[in-house]
């Protein structure tokens, strides 16, 4: 048997150091938003004859009026270019202009999304989030409505709570590092991502807290050695957590090598965040518990 | 006879009544419906087994259903459009009207566009109404931009009575005499390089031809055959040998000099032919059903002899002229008839009739009456274009411009009839208007006023569906009209005048229209993407089913299994919904590979307890699931929770990842609950021993 909780300091240490890092990343940095938050223009281009110089193409764009622009190689050949949104015809002059500046220059994408959608898909992501937020903890609060000594149910929620605050913050702050360092955006993917994450990091949690109060039952009320049945519950769920999350990591890595440029890094916010998960179950909500376990216990004896 | 029945009621008891025949059914079922299911996902193989068997047995078996994937925007190129719509100028109660005229508009002119399936639709956000067009595979996204974002223009024109020239003037026949001297001398000069020894044909098509479809390959036509567009080429090339070159061809429009590149012998056949088409076939005007056709066409299948087909023809036939022609549809060579209908006509021998076969037009019978072998000539051209009086004379114009147009229409609207109650259209004009329709009127009296909008048809007049370039929506003007408040009647129901009215009054109170969203993926772009996501779906399907395998044995291997069976199923579904496929859609059912095992985790893990305990297999098996399904339950329940509110939440990119996921969670516990499990109970008899298997250490 692993002496999980025996470390429990050690872990939770890693742990507040992870989220206050990542509350510092973005605090710094923010999160660098892609144009369907913003609004902005996005034309990916590839060149058959070879990609061009990113100052020439940044200078070639800037004639035409275009502002705040961003360019990123993609693949062998293709660049994907951003800047504020552009109307159409504007558009049809910038490409014209490539196509016959750079021979075998062809448009593979091009996205353009006007400030209101921006502003109205921002708006939704927020309200998705909480309301994704408040489901689970509504389901939290109805799996664990029996109560059970010696922690009320209440706290296995709040447990529940901080360790999703956690599986949710460290890939926000991931981000907000990759944004300041490879420009990653986050987009509506992005929030796509944070909710499976919601959704999915919590059962691992639930699992391992059912095992502890079904192991404090069979125990017949024993809370001298709370740490122990919470250790011996971490150790039966560990394989199942585990193995569940890996199984699932491996389809998303496939995701992430082979799935293409437009997933990468939604497959990535998913790989951080379920990957966390598990560790989260096991590594923090089961030493939260025991923590907060023994010092109930302390109150009610005195 | 006892014993046989006796023996039967045997065997039945064996089948049904023996201890695990349920366990084999429900085996037997698993596998019908992966294979039901495999075969929708990919039917070539299927079909290729059909062929098979056919060519070895001879046994027809119909080939599979085909249904394709819904492939979204970024997967098969295309465009997303969000426009607003600014309805500042349009009284409140009108704006649901004001609205779907533009989406109507809209619809017209993509219809037009020839883009299969689009999508055109309004919604409201935010108190500002939105048009959002989804057009998939379209080629030239700038064109189909501009043409949506004009604004709709309505006209009227009258009749046009200005005299048109008729005869060319001798100067003009002067100039087309010299413009087709200097062609014939320039068919001469081709033709002299085209006959000297070891002269390059194509070259000279190159250089000469007028054709565009051809000169860039050789002139080339390909094989002509008797009855084809190209017969006198035929006659002519009949009379040459292969690499011959001919004179100058000439007729009325054109010169041509034609080479025989090439014989071959082909069959023609002779056919009459029996079609029952359905409303919305290509040029159907029955109102049959497609179900009714078919019914129709089985019947006169059962019925039809050799002696009688003729007469069928010319009692049911639906093709216009059959009832004097009888279908007959004299001879034809390869490649003159859409497909089907040509293999059947080949397929069949001379005085047999076919199956039933589906074309564009409806459902055929054949009676092939006679076939002949023919040569077929591979032929070369270069065309010289000639200018005939049509050429030269300005194109008639049917209709003359009378300068009212939408500006001068206050509006329209559904009126009816006072004494009849029939619907009709009224039409209200502004003080400008009022002047230029009595005008109109008084000089027309008698004589149609066609209604055009965007430059065709205001409706369609023929019931095909679509408003071809050549259709006119004319009423006719009885009598001169001084108020300004005219009304259309007569033969129209209640829709139809609803839809010029809306059509109406797009034209007269046009919604400016903004393009504030524009998504265009290019179709290479998306067809590297399905290369790529098929593949990362592979890859992570096999490293999933490898790492079960090695940490579970051997129920790891039927986890595997069961995760085959799963994807082809869940596959079916995404067919049979149908579901629109996007990149984030399939990484969803990738990631839901992933999830699917999960639940054979838990119960694997479960079962391992039990057999630690010492428990026998069976029991193990069925306490495992007992004990795993809570979990199993509630964990793809908080799934399922934020698919729901990513669903509502989402763009279209987003809702097809929470689409697949949530139909593949579904699904996934089903498989867990239903197809491991059975696979489990299925095996637990033979390994009663061997417990490594199952990744338990003996208990000593």
């Amino acid at each position: 048997m692993i002496n999980i909780i025996g470390h429990r300091k050690l872990w939770l240490f890693i742990a507040s150091a992870l989220v206050a890092a990542s509350i510092v990343a973005t605090a710094l940095w923010g999160l660098k938003f892609g144009i369907d938050f913003t609004g902005g223009s996005l034309l990916e281009l590839s060149f058959e004859n070879g990609r061009p110089a990113t100052s020439e193409l940044a200078s070639d764009l800037a004639s035409f009026g275009a502002e705040e622009i961003s360019i990123q190689p993609v693949g062998a050949n293709g660049v994907i270019l951003r800047f504020k949104t552009v109307t159409e015809t504007k558009h049809q002059e910038i490409l014209a202009h490539l196509e016959e500046k750079f021979s075998g220059a062809a448009e593979q994408r091009f996205e353009s999304i006007g400030p209101t959608i921006g502003q109205e898909l921002r708006t939704k992501a927020i309200y998705a989030i909480i309301i994704v937020l408040i489901c689970i903890i509504i389901y939290i609060a109805w799996a664990f409505r029996k109560v059970s000594k010696p922690v009320e149910s209440w706290k296995y929620g709040v447990i529940a709570v901080v360790v999703l605050l956690h599986d949710i913050g460290v890939p926000i702050g991931l981000f907000a590092v990759l944004g300041r360092f490879a420009g990653v955006e986050v987009n509506s993917a992005f929030v796509a991502a944070i909710l499976t994450i919601l959704g999915y990091s919590v059962n691992d949690t639930i699992v391992v807290f059912d095992r502890v109060r079904e192991n404090i039952l069979r125990s017949g009320g024993d809370y001298e050695n709370f740490d122990k049945i919470v250790n011996e519950s971490v150790n039966q769920t560990f394989a199942r957590s585990i193995n569940t999350t890996l199984t699932t990591l491996l389809a998303l890595v496939a995701v992430f090598f082979w799935g293409g440029e437009s997933v990468k890094y939604f497959a990535l916010a998913l790989i951080v965040g379920i990957g966390l998960g598990a560790y989260s179950s096991i590594f923090i909500a089961s030493p939260l518990l025991v923590v907060w376990g023994k010092m109930s216990i302390q109150k009610r004896r005195r | 006879m006892q014993k046989i029945k006796n023996f039967l009621v045997k065997l039945g008891r064996a089948i049904f009544k023996a201890p695990r025949a349920k366990i084999w059914w429900l085996i037997i079922l698993i596998l019908a419906i992966t294979m039901l299911a495999g075969f929708l996902d990919y039917p070539k193989y299927y079909d290729q087994g059909v062929n098979w068997l056919k060519k070895t047995t001879g046994i027809n078996l119909p080939q599979f259903y085909k249904l394709p994937f819904r492939l979204g925007l970024d997967l098969q190129g295309g465009t997303h459009l969000v426009y607003e719509a600014d309805t500042s100028a349009i009284p409140e109660k009108d704006k649901d009207d004001a609205l779907n005229g533009v989406r109507d508009v809209i619809e017209r002119r993509v219809n037009a566009f020839g883009v299969a399936e689009p999508v055109v639709q309004t919604t409201k956000a935010g108190g500002e109404w939105r048009v959002i067009v989804e057009l998939a595979g379209v080629k030239d996204v700038a064109q189909a931009i501009k043409m949506i974002g004009e604004t709709p223009f309505l006209e009227f024109k009258e009749q046009n009575t200005a005299v048109q020239q008729q005869e060319l003037t001798a100067e003009q026949q002067k100039e087309m005499k010299d413009f087709n001297a200097a062609v014939k001398k320039k068919a001469n000069e081709a033709l002299k390089k085209a006959r000297v020894a070891g002269a390059d044909f194509a070259a000279l098509a190159e250089e000469y031809s007028e054709d565009e479809a051809t000169k860039s390959v050789g002139g080339d036509l390909g094989f002509l055959t008797k009855e084809g567009i190209y017969a006198d080429f035929y006659t002519q090339a009949a009379k040459l040998k292969v690499g011959q070159t001919s004179g100058l061809i000439e007729t009325d429009t054109e010169i041509n000099i034609i080479k025989v590149v090439d014989t071959q012998d082909a069959k023609e056949v002779k056919a009459n032919h029996l079609l029952i088409c359905w409303s919305g076939a290509q040029g159907c005007t029955s109102d049959l059903s497609k179900e009714d056709a078919k019914k129709k066409i089985d019947e006169l299948k059962a019925q039809a002899t050799k002696d009688n087909f003729i007469q069928l023809v010319k009692d049911n036939s639906t093709e216009p002229g059959a009832a004097s022609s009888g279908g007959d549809l004299g001879w034809f060579g390869k490649g003159m008839m859409v497909k089907p209908f040509e293999d059947a006509a080949f397929a069949i021998k001379v005085g047999e009739i076919s199956d039933v076969v589906e074309t564009q037009f409806g459902y055929h019978l054949l009676y092939k009456t006679d076939e002949r072998a023919v040569k077929e000539y591979r032929v070369s051209r270069i065309l010289f274009k000639k200018k005939t009086k049509g050429d030269i004379l300005p194109p008639v114009e049917q209709w003359a411009y009378t300068g009212l147009t939408g500006k001068q229409l206050t509006k329209a609207q559904v009126q009816f009839d006072p004494n009849t109650n029939a619907p009709e259209v009224g039409l209200e004009f502004n003080d400008e208007g009022k002047k230029l329709f009595a005008e109109i009127t008084e000089r027309n009296v008698g004589k149609p006023l066609a209604i055009f909008l965007d430059g065709r048809a205001i409706v369609d007049t023929d019931g095909d569906g679509v408003i071809s370039a050549e259709e006119v929506y004319a009423p006719r003007i009885q009598e001169p009209i001084k108020d300004g408040e005219a009304v259309i009647s007569g033969n129209l129901d209640i829709k139809e005048a609803k839809l010029i009215v809306q059509r109406l009054n797009a034209g007269a109170l046009p919604v400016p229209i903004k393009l504030i969203s524009q998504e265009t993926v290019g179709a290479a772009l998306g067809q590297e993407s399905v290369a790529k996501s098929l593949f990362a779906g592979m890859m992570g399907f096999l490293a999933v089913a490898l790492f079960m395998i090695l940490y579970y044995r051997l129920p790891g291997l039927l986890s595997a299994l069961a995760l085959v069976f799963y994807a082809a199923i869940v596959l079916a579904v995404f067919k049979m919904i149908p579901v629109t496929l996007t990149l984030a859609g399939i990484a969803g059912f990738v990631l839901s590979v992933g999830m699917a095992v999960d639940a054979n985790v838990l119960i694997f893990e479960r079962m391992k307890e039990e057999l630690k305990l010492g428990k026998p297999l069976g029991s193990a098996v069925d306490e495992g699931f007992k004990r795993a399904w809570p979990s199993i339950r509630d964990g793809n329940l908080t799934t399922l929770i934020s698919c729901l509110v990513l669903f509502w939440f989402s763009t279209s990119m987003i809702k097809g990842f929470a689409l697949t996921l949530s139909i593949g969670v579904i699904l996934s516990m089903l498989s867990a609950l239903f197809i491991t499990r059975t696979l489990l109970n299925f095996i637990a008899p033979w390994f009663h021993k061997g417990m490594w298997l199952f990744g338990v250490r003996k208990k000593n």
